[in-house]
């Protein structure tokens, strides 16, 4: 007789995130094409269309690039913040913020021909998504409320801000009393990075703060505090480690990391200021965070991967006539796949021959 | 030369081009902004691409997307058509513009209908309801049961298309009630029903007795008001089914004559993008399922107006007509202009609540 057995691992090693990975897109892979066949579409068409139809083509590439930028952003901020155990759910509301501040520079100073603009827009945007968050980080150190609620109701009252401003003092008077901004300039959009394609510069900034974030997890000090203070609050306080400042820190970095990606949508492929701006990137970058392992670079394939799920679905709605909620569906199961894979990060399967009797 | 070898491309791409479209069907796409269900917006512009497949049979395919949000996503969606070959496509909601006027740009053998909105281009034309012209009709209805002299209206969003509903719904009210109150709550949503029924409830709860579903696309505020018994008029579709007691009369609007056209004049290269406008005249816009309770004085006043409108003597936007702050917009005598009525950014006396801006 032999059997499975988990096991605790004795060591970390660095082909459990890898297993983990490849066993929780293999599940999510069959998962899809059960879906695909429940839906009366061939399994091998469906997974074509969603994982490997995007691909084939410039413009396929480009959007997937499209969607990564933003995903990327918000998921490397959060991910240092949920280390530190400090939950920002309210990453939506502040891209929001970001793109509000990024727009009003935009439209005040339509019409000028400095170059400085764009960078402008997106400084402005990264202190507006952190000055939202920071509402939360004060609420939650002066008077301990949860950050998961301020975080996330605040995103509601960002939306309203937004609606009242398109609406209002930021319409485009020429626009018949339509709720969207006038359109932004060439200097205060992104340029764009794949010839052909919507996939903009924004993306850069999504992968140098990938870059900041590597060094800062792996060989920072301050990184190390976070860390301590999120997995043992009580040696974090006897070592001398500031938990006010970890909230700080988390609260600021993630907000300003999702200001800059509403920023990047704004002056990327919306080019004004609209009622909707946003997907719910606030949202789907939590599970890219998730997915990625809170690890940076396993951040940068997870949003990947994500920003394919999102172009794929797209595509497999017109090529194998599927409904809108596979996109949902299929990143339901890579998150579910993920966290119950996630087991073996600390244990691992061991087959257990036992002697017959 | 740089005109003659001009010329002779588009010569060359349409000698191309021709027998192609002898061989090929005619492929006309479909972005739907909220899902296809038995009623409502959606349900009604699919209604139109029924149409279109039953007049041209053989000769055209189509296909559609549905709840496409009006955001970075929609664009894909009509550029993954388009590479599909689409040759027409038809845009179901007014935040499909921009996006909609690049492609027609970067397509000019396609061409595009586009609801609402007011962006043309010679392959993009843009469809409007004179729906005001239903409004007013199904106002006279509500002026004439209201016993509580208040009545509710849960309205989508405040572009101008809904301002003039609401306009002509509170005039023909008055017309028949001077003495009503009318109560607006902002949805901001084209699909939201749980959000739409509170918004209901919360109307009734200010003692509205009538209640105007005003392009919410699922019988939300329908079934509630069939519920609490009070009165219902619903806008898209006719909603009796929802309601067989308390529903006072259904807007309907029908695009099939104005798909079919398009279509038409897209298969011999007639195809101007221009301005619809449909109304009670040609058969667009109609009031459907008038409840038996309404009074017959009232229903003979309205009958009267309707036919009015069909033989164009009666425009239902006609001075002298006061707006909220006691401005007047309209002299005595004088009717509201089309390009006035696509931009139109004031509500009249009488209506309560402000716009939200």
């Amino acid at each position: 007789m032999a059997r499975l057995v988990l096991v605790p691992r004795e060591t970390a090693t660095l082909l459990a995130p890898l297993q983990v990975a490849v066993l929780a897109l293999v599940m999510t892979l069959l998962g899809g094409a059960v879906l695909f066949v429940i839906y009366g579409v061939s399994p091998l068409d469906g997974l074509h269309a969603v994982f490997v139809e995007p691909l084939l083509t410039r413009y396929g590439i480009g959007e997937v690039l499209l969607k990564m930028a933003p995903l990327l952003l918000i998921a490397q901020g959060l991910a240092i913040g949920f280390r530190a155990q400090v939950w920002n759910i309210g990453a939506e509301g502040q891209l929001i913020l970001g793109a509000i501040a990024a727009s009003v520079l935009a439209i005040r100073f339509d019409g000028t021909d400095s170059q400085l603009l764009l960078p402008a827009m997106v400084v402005a945007g990264m202190l507006a998504g952190m000055a939202w968050a920071a509402i939360a980080a004060w609420l939650r150190t002066q008077f301990n409320a949860n950050e998961i609620l301020v975080t996330f109701m605040l995103t509601s009252v960002a939306l309203q801000l937004l609606y009242f401003l398109v609406t209002g003092p930021l319409k485009d008077p020429m626009g018949f009393n339509f709720p969207q901004s006038i359109s932004f300039a060439p200097n205060a959009v992104f340029p764009i990075i794949l010839e052909g394609t919507r996939a903009n510069a924004s993306l850069y900034i999504g992968l140098a703060v990938t870059l900041v974030a590597v060094v800062f997890v792996r060989y920072s000090f301050a990184s190390y505090k976070l860390s301590v203070g999120g997995l043992a609050p009580g040696a974090s306080f006897y070592a001398g480690f500031s938990s006010k400042r970890a909230i700080w820190v988390a609260l600021l970095v993630s907000g300003g990391a999702a200001g800059l990606a509403g920023v990047g949508e704004v002056a990327g492929p919306l080019g004004q200021l609209q009622r909707n701006i946003s997907p719910g990137y606030g949202y789907a970058g939590i599970i890219v965070a998730v997915l990625g392992g809170l690890n940076p670079i396993g951040i940068l394939f997870a949003s990947a991967i994500m920003a394919l799920v999102y172009v794929g679905g797209d595509f497999a709605l017109l090529s194998v006539g599927v409904p809108d909620a596979v996109t949902g569906i299929l990143q339901g199961i890579l998150l579910i796949s993920y966290l119950a894979c996630s087991l073996l990060l600390t244990m691992r399967l061991r087959l257990v021959r036992e002697a017959p009797g | 030369m740089k005109l003659t070898t001009g010329l002779m491309a588009t010569a060359v791409a349409g000698l191309m081009a021709l027998p192609a479209v002898a061989e090929d069907k005619m492929k006309i796409g479909f972005v739907y902004p909220s899902p296809i269900a038995d009623v409502g917006w959606s349900a009604e512009l699919n209604a139109g691409r029924a149409a279109i497949e039953e007049h041209f049979g053989d000769k055209v395919e189509t296909l559609f997307v549905e709840n496409v949000p009006e955001g970075p996503d929609a664009a894909r969606i009509m550029n993954q058509m388009a590479a599909q070959g689409a040759d027409m496509i038809m845009l179901g909601s007014f935040g499909y513009m921009n996006d909609g006027i690049k492609l027609a740009q970067q397509r000019p053998e396609m061409t595009f209908i586009h609801a609402s909105g007011y962006k043309l281009a010679p392959n993009f034309s843009n469809f409007q309801s004179r729906n005001y012209e239903s409004s007013y009709l199904v106002g006279m209805a509500a002026g004439d049961v209201t016993e509580s002299n208040v009545v509710g209206i849960v309205a989508a969003y405040a572009i101008p298309e809904v301002i003039g509903m609401i306009n002509g719904f509170a005039l023909g009210l008055q017309e028949v009630n001077p003495d009503v109150t009318i109560k607006v709550v902002w949805l901001n949503s084209w699909f939201d029903p749980p959000k739409a029924q509170d918004s209901a409830r919360a109307l009734m709860a200010q003692q509205a007795d009538v209640i105007y579903s005003l392009y919410q696309d699922t019988p939300s505020v329908v079934t509630v008001a069939e519920e609490e018994g009070v009165w219902v008029i619903n806008t898209s579709s006719d909603m009796k089914a929802y309601a067989p007691n308390w529903l006072l009369a259904s807007q309907i609007a029908d695009w099939s004559s104005f798909f079919i056209e398009s279509v038409q004049a897209s298969m011999d290269g007639t195809f101007e993008g221009t301005a619809f406008w449909g109304g009670m005249a040609d058969g667009t816009v109609d009031v459907k399922s008038w409840s038996d309770k309404i009074s017959e004085g009232a229903m003979a006043r309205i009958t009267e107006a309707a036919d009015a409108m069909k033989a164009g003597s009666f425009h239902p936007l006609t001075g002298p007509v006061v707006d909220q702050d006691g401005t007047e917009r309209l002299a005595e005598g004088e009717t509201i202009a089309d390009p006035d009525l696509l931009g139109i950014d004031w509500l009249v006396a009488g209506v309560e609540t402000r716009l939200p801006n």
